[in-house]
């Protein structure tokens, strides 16, 4: 018995990494990121005068104001923005057979969620080990960015497998690597 | 994918244990690095195809069992959550759990020579 695999499916997968069931997810989850990382940054930029905080006293505030958050040129919140809409960006480009149409897009994808997930990860050590504070909603996005990297790294997988067999096939890789019609015709 | 949640539990644990078990400056500063750490890992574990990650908490588990001697904690509690958390996080780790899937020879296809193309 075989059972119809979804269309555009690479070689030797059981689903297709870049179907819009497996993007979807990811896409809901940077957008509401980057809410949650722009209503910080308003209120690091003093924007706003108040930061929602159930739990932990005046810890957002010291979190948010603390010496860390103000090393670069932009506060960490809006840096955090950038990097979720990056995510929604190159999340949302490209057809379900972008794997191989477009393996750049799918890179830059896959490098935009990981360092931002481990980047998150710093900073919840930060908050409680230098600055005796934690920060709800900075925790509430740090376990948004997590729970990105495992559903988009499948994706990034697939591409590297096709631009493995494009480099095994003798054809350019670099030209695969932007998209080429004729070399995606001759690979798998 | 269960041990790795359980994982990503005391990541969590490790997190908030420092108060409620009247840890050491030093021994809080070490949970509260190794929680965050190992929930992270645990947590992009769950997902098949990066299950490899998840080894990472062997590391994590040796320094739980190890930081009560390193760091000369004087309280019993902390000694006997970072030996047990220790031991359950390696336990846990080594669960490799059930791969449904097939991912076209997974990432180890990028090292081998040939292009595996399914099984």
């Amino acid at each position: 018995m075989s059972i119809k695999l979804e269309e555009h499916t690479p070689p030797g997968w059981d689903y297709n990494p870049s179907g819009w069931d497996d993007r979807i997810p990811i896409l809901i989850l940077a957008s509401i990121g980057t809410c949650i990382a722009s209503y910080l940054a308003l209120y690091q930029l003093n924007f706003l005068n108040t930061i929602w905080e159930p739990f932990f006293g005046n810890g957002s505030k010291e979190v948010l104001h603390s010496a860390v958050s103000k090393v670069l040129p932009i506060p960490d919140g809006a840096l955090g923005a950038i990097a979720y809409l990056a995510d929604v960006v190159t999340g949302a480009i490209g057809s379900t057979k972008r794997w191989r149409t477009m393996p750049w897009i799918v890179v830059m994808f896959g490098i935009a969620v990981g360092p931002l997930g481990l980047v998150s990860i710093l900073l919840v050590i930060l908050q409680p080990v230098a600055f005796h504070s934690w920060c709800t909603l900075c925790l509430a996005s740090a376990i948004i960015s997590v729970f990105m990297i495992g559903p988009a790294m499948d994706e990034l997988l697939a591409s590297l497998q096709y631009l493995k067999r494009v480099k095994h096939s003798g054809h350019s890789v670099w030209k695969a690597f932007w998209g080429n019609s004729d070399i995606e015709q001759k690979i798998d | 994918m269960w041990a790795q949640i359980l994982n990503a539990i005391i990541g969590i644990w490790l997190m908030a244990a420092p108060p409620l078990l009247h840890y050491s400056i030093s021994g809080s500063n070490s949970c509260r690095i190794v929680g965050p750490i190992l929930a992270t890992f645990a947590i992009v574990a769950s997902w098949e195809i990066t299950r490899g990650v998840g080894k990472i908490a062997i590391l994590l588990g040796l320094w739980l069992l190890a930081a009560p001697w390193i760091l000369a904690y004087a309280e019993i509690l902390p000694i006997l959550n970072d030996t047990v958390s220790g031991i359950l996080v390696i336990s846990f780790a080594l669960v490799k759990g059930e791969i449904k899937n097939n991912y076209g020879g997974g990432w180890k296809s990028l090292w081998t020579k040939l292009p595996v193309a399914g099984n």
